[in-house]
């Protein structure tokens, strides 16, 4: 594969955060211990500058922002739309990895409850999370907004992606996906849609277009994302999850409407005209955000974090298998 | 809706996202001893963590720095030692008594780990939610693991949905024995020519070549390609809900899906090879701990006679160190020279992308 010498540099650095998917156009930087308190994935884009992955990749996929885009994707996807997609779990692992949305450039980092590192349960009779689990940057589900479809108010974070196609992604990956359809999660009484998307490079992207796809292509897959959102947080004590229109996925052109919507949010939160509370809006690239700072703060951002290190193993209780009576 | 969790009590099992590389926890404090120290592996090894043997290369787990490696090789007293890397066909993982002497985990290791409770010794082939076909090599000399090929490729087994790998902790009951010469008159068919199945349901994943002590809870009669194929459903005894467990109603009433996943796995899991669904005996019913400890105790006497060169073995290598009364005894040197003959320890492969694809079928 051929690319810009700066960009192919870059692409040899992110092959071993395996990265090195076609086309990557950001990389990822670890800091401290993996499986610790301490561990973050900052992100870089092509030029090697630290941005925030909440902030500063654009939503859509070939966007004038989005400047490195291969011709092969224009030919390929014709006039579908494509978003940007943030892996933070990949499928079949544990660790609850996320978007730190309160610290500045916003990392990827291991969620903590209770001064815990977060592992997600194996609920019987799946292992971990079952798609490819992430965010769609510039997405932001108001807390102060109470969505008219779920009667809930936001969960604070960016719009959530359960990504279902065939390979393992990493963590920190940017992909371009094709969305399908969306859930209506309401979790611990918040609003929290979950989109379901696919891969576009993934081999069955050209058959599958809409929810009702997915239910060919992978009978069974819906109903698990359904079961596996009502149970998963059971086995830490929690009631059941509800979801909004009785756990029925919406199409592809309501999931859109959803996104755009949270990408207003976004918008406003990134210009002042909400309070995001706790939300750091630091970013390199939104232009006209009061918030946005240079690229010498963002490195010293990033350089104040410890150094990479070994990681500390998973603890054994995270293979528990949680069971339901029928 | 009631939850029943298990909860895992000992150390065990390291995995994040498959391929990513963490060394066991048990493996950082255990030391080679020095005659074995230029086969120990470098750190650092591509593909799945949860299929990693404990241990690096050449491994005396009945060293003192290994006693507090939680409940793996120091406990049962065996050790094992990799030669070549994980995921190539050259791969084979030996095994070591605790005085480590390399032994036949198909011959060496008693069946019985007490015969008077009916706990029977397991040798783990594949920990739970891993995929490569890794089983004891009967034909080979002192019988080490080593991933199965078939057609020439590395043998992985597909994640049929909403499964992925292995559901259980899968492995063999040393000195069993399911004679192709024989039919068994409960399915109709041949015996595998292998070590009897086991399916170890505790909540602790176990590592490749652990050698660990099962409660036997029932078994599923599946026929595998048209040869008898038992598999022994069975709980570590350590397990913290071992005592729980007595027979095949107790995984019912604890695991509610997991015997109907069982035959589910069994019966589709080489579709995605191209190969048709199984079929069982009994309907795939599970039969419950008496019945399987029969059936484990006929193919236990296949094996004496199969030790004792009362039965041809054909291909079965019967190469053992301990089995006093058998013509195929061996001295360690000559165990030792088989050993030697492999090619040294080294990183794992990665595991190819594909065998992360999910695989699909219409609900019957």
């Amino acid at each position: 594969m051929r690319a810009p010498p700066g960009l192919s540099r870059l692409l040899l650095a992110a092959r071993g955060w395996g990265l090195l998917g076609a086309m990557s156009r950001y990389s990822t930087e670890q800091r401290g211990r993996p499986n610790s308190l301490d561990y973050r994935l900052y992100f870089k884009n092509a030029h090697g500058k630290y941005i925030s992955p909440f902030h500063d990749i654009p939503l859509f996929a070939g966007s004038k922002e989005d400047k490195e885009i291969p011709a092969k994707r224009s030919k390929t996807t014709g006039s579908e739309v494509l978003f940007n997609m943030i892996v933070e779990a990949p499928r079949w692992t544990n660790a609850k990895m996320e978007i730190a949305t309160e610290e500045p450039l916003n990392p990827i980092k291991h969620d903590t409850k209770k001064g815990k590192l977060r592992y997600v349960a194996n609920i019987f009779p799946h292992k971990g999370y079952i798609w490819n689990y992430g965010a769609l940057p510039q997405t932001w589900e108001d807390p102060n907004h109470m969505d008219n479809v779920t009667g809930c108010c936001g969960d604070n974070d960016p719009i959530d992606v359960c990504e279902i196609g065939s390979k393992i992604l990493s963590s920190g990956e940017v992909v371009q996906v094709k969305v399908l359809g969306v859930l209506g999660l309401v979790d611990e009484g918040e609003t929290d849609w979950k989109i379901i998307a696919i891969n576009a490079d993934d081999p069955e992207a050209q058959q599958i277009h809409d929810i009702d796809d997915v239910r060919k292509h992978k009978p069974g897959y819906l109903e698990a994302t359904v079961d596996w959102f009502q149970l998963y947080k059971v086995p830490d004590g929690k009631p059941e999850n509800h979801f909004a229109f009785n756990g029925e996925f919406k199409n592809k052109d309501f999931a859109v409407e959803i996104i755009k919507s949270t990408h207003e949010h976004w918008k406003a939160l990134l210009h002042k005209k909400v309070d995001g509370g706790t939300i750091k809006c630091t970013n390199l690239l939104v232009s006209g955000s009061p918030f946005c700072c240079s690229e010498e703060d963002a490195r010293s951002i990033v350089q104040s974090a410890p150094a990479l290190m070994n990681g500390d193993s998973v603890p054994p209780e995270v293979d528990s298998w949680y069971f339901f009576p029928k | 809706m009631l939850l029943r969790p298990w909860r895992a009590g000992h150390a065990g099992k390291n995995h994040s996202k498959p391929g990513r590389t963490i060394p066991c926890r048990q493996e950082q404090s255990q030391a080679a001893p020095g005659r074995s120290l230029r086969r120990r592996v470098a750190r650092g090894r591509a593909g799945s963590a949860p299929a990693r043997a404990r241990g690096a290369c050449a491994v005396s787990p009945q060293l003192p720095a290994a006693a507090s490696a939680g409940a793996c090789a120091a406990m049962s007293g065996y050790g094992v030692e990799e030669r070549a890397g994980p995921h190539s066909p050259e791969y084979r993982l030996f095994f070591k008594d605790a005085a480590g002497r390399y032994i036949s985990p198909f011959h060496d290791i008693p069946i019985y780990a007490d015969a008077g409770k009916n706990v029977f010794n397991m040798v783990v082939e594949v920990p739970r939610w891993t995929n490569a076909k890794m089983e004891i090599s009967t034909k080979e000399p002192l019988n080490p693991i080593k991933q199965d090929v078939k057609k020439g490729k590395l043998r992985f087994v597909a994640n049929v949905f909403p499964h992925k790998g292995y559901i259980w902790n899968y492995g063999a009951i040393p000195q069993t024995w399911e004679d192709p010469g024989h039919k068994d008159e409960n399915t109709g068919c041949c015996g595998d020519n292998d070590p009897i199945d086991v399916c170890e349901i505790g909540s602790k994943v176990c590592s490749r070549g652990e050698v660990i002590k099962v409660k036997v809870l029932g078994t599923l009669a599946l026929i595998d390609e048209g040869e008898t194929d038992w598999k022994v459903i069975a709980i570590n005894v350590e397990d913290p809900e071992a005592d729980s467990y007595n027979d095949i109603e107790d995984v019912r009433r604890m695991n509610p899906g997991y015997l109907e996943a069982t035959v589910d796995w069994f019966r589709r899991y080489k579709v995605p090879d191209g190969k048709p669904e199984n079929q069982f005996a009994f309907n795939g019913e599970f039969k419950g701990k008496d019945f399987a400890l029969d059936v484990i105790k006929g193919t236990h006497e296949h094996w004496k006679a199969l030790i004792t060169k009362k039965t041809d073995g054909g291909g079965i290598n019967c190469t053992n160190l301990t089995v006093s009364e058998s013509p195929f005894c061996c001295s360690q040197d000559c165990a030792k020279a088989t050993v030697e003959a492999a090619p040294p320890c080294k990183a794992a492969s990665p595991i190819p992308p594909e065998v992360d694809k999910w695989f699909y079928y219409q609900k019957n």
